[in-house]
């Protein structure tokens, strides 16, 4: 980056320090910047045709508004001026919130059909939480076309705006075309993912146990399979449990309990069908399954 | 989804320099092609008048790095290969890669252990013990 060639020669270390010590500013306040072909652009990168209102509607945020208002306010323009005719994206919002986590729930339930309702929600409601869409905006570059009051932009603003894409990707494309985005952005974020990470177990033989009267099998018994420094500091278990003296799981541990536990964390894996070996997501495009894109609809 | 990881180039130049001919020659003629090609790529044009710094073209990536390039006495088709070079390329820094490969499933049957392959308790016979 050349800086301007200034006119002494031994200012050049000041104004260096300068440039370093000022305040981050937002892209759209640094020179060369477009908004319209900015989202323009932002569309053709995600491979989206987007009805561009709604895309600009849904970069708005309440906090924008208020903020905006309000300096115009202090400029002492008259009442007319001062209310902006611009929507926020808090409708967009609610639908995009409302119909990702529709999706993402139903295509669990197909892929994983032996997981309980309770495990499916922990895993959308992971795949929505606050952390993961707004990373996933940073790398789209949501921060730089996000419209708010504070920078950087906090995530859950973040958060607000992508979903707010999504709703307006809902409202211009339909929701099979929406369905796919979905599938493309947030399903990617579980890969190399634990179950037990994102889902809150406090007791697995307890939920194991369950399971398996369900199934009519009988009740699990655990059986040291392999130790290892039994009397040193750090010991190592292996406990197997055995259902009908068959095994069903073998978990490592340090103390005997804890390698139960894991045992019979590893069983419920097992049983959920979320190995680390299992069959990786499907991405190719999809042909049928039109009824069931009509039952997101009417959510 | 293939996402473009090149979010924008300026092509900052001076109409007069000697140096910057090929960036002008770039500017009349290939780069509303190129911008046509690349939909998802913001070109931004500006020249400063007056003698000032080199001609740059920088590109700014979705991970937040910005590369400059400098286009100093370079032709319009240098340019042009430069241009798609940088649009296909992510904003990763450009280090030494340690190692030539890599794989996600780094063992097929499950990594080693030092208890992979030893007889389990349940199974080992003692002088007096029957296997159980």
């Amino acid at each position: 980056a050349a800086p301007p060639p200034e006119k002494k020669r031994w200012l050049r270390a000041y104004l260096e320090l300068q440039r370093l010590q000022a305040p981050p500013q937002r892209r759209s306040e640094k020179p060369n910047w477009d908004y319209h072909a900015e989202i323009q652009a932002f569309s053709h990168r995600l491979q989206e045709n987007f009805a561009l209102d709604l895309l600009k509607t849904a970069f708005v945020n309440p906090c924008y508004i208020d903020s905006e208002e309000a300096r115009r306010r202090e400029l002492g323009l008259d009442k007319d001026a001062v209310a902006l005719h611009l929507q926020d994206n808090a409708k967009l919002a609610e639908q995009g919130l409302r119909f990702a986590r529709a999706y993402l729930t139903q295509s669990f339930e197909g892929a994983y059909p032996d997981l309980p309702a309770k495990g499916i929600e922990a895993l959308v409601h992971f795949l929505t939480s606050e952390e993961l869409v707004s990373y996933v905006a940073q790398n789209l570059s949501i921060q730089d076309l996000a419209l708010c009051r504070d920078f950087p932009a906090p995530p859950d603003v973040l958060q607000r705006t992508f979903l707010a894409v999504v709703g307006a990707l809902l409202e211009s494309s339909g929701p099979e075309r929406t369905g796919i985005f979905v599938r493309d952005f947030f399903i990617p974020q579980l890969i190399g993912k634990d179950l037990f990470e994102i889902w809150e177990v406090v007791n697995p033989m307890g939920l194991l146990l369950e399971e398996l009267t369900k199934r009519n099998i009988s009740a699990p018994e655990p059986r040291i399979t392999r130790q290892l420094g039994v009397s040193t500091v750090l010991p190592l278990y292996f406990v197997g449990l055995y259902c009908d003296k068959k095994i069903l799981a073998e978990g490592p541990g340090e103390t005997l309990l804890a390698a139960e536990e894991e045992a019979a964390r590893v069983a419920l894996r097992k049983l959920y069908g979320y190995t680390e070996n299992r069959r990786p997501w499907d991405y190719s495009k999809p042909k049928q399954g039109l009824a069931a894109e009509k039952a997101i609809s009417s959510n | 989804r293939y996402v473009r990881q090149l979010q924008r180039l300026q092509l900052l130049f001076s109409p007069t320099a000697a140096d910057a001919r090929g960036a002008r020659q770039f500017v009349e003629e290939a780069a509303q092609d190129f911008a046509r090609q690349h939909p998802d790529v913001v070109l931004y044009v500006s020249p400063h008048s007056g003698p000032g710094p080199a001609p740059v073209l920088r590109a700014e990536y979705l991970n937040g790095t910005v590369r400059e390039e400098l286009i100093a006495s370079k032709t319009s088709e240098e340019i042009v290969q430069l241009a798609t070079k940088l649009a296909n390329q992510s904003g990763l820094d450009i280090i030494r890669i340690r190692k030539p490969f890599h794989t996600d499933n780094p063992s097929i049957q499950g990594q080693w252990h030092p208890l992979t392959n030893k007889p389990s308790i349940l199974t080992v016979q003692g002088p007096r013990m029957q296997p159980q």
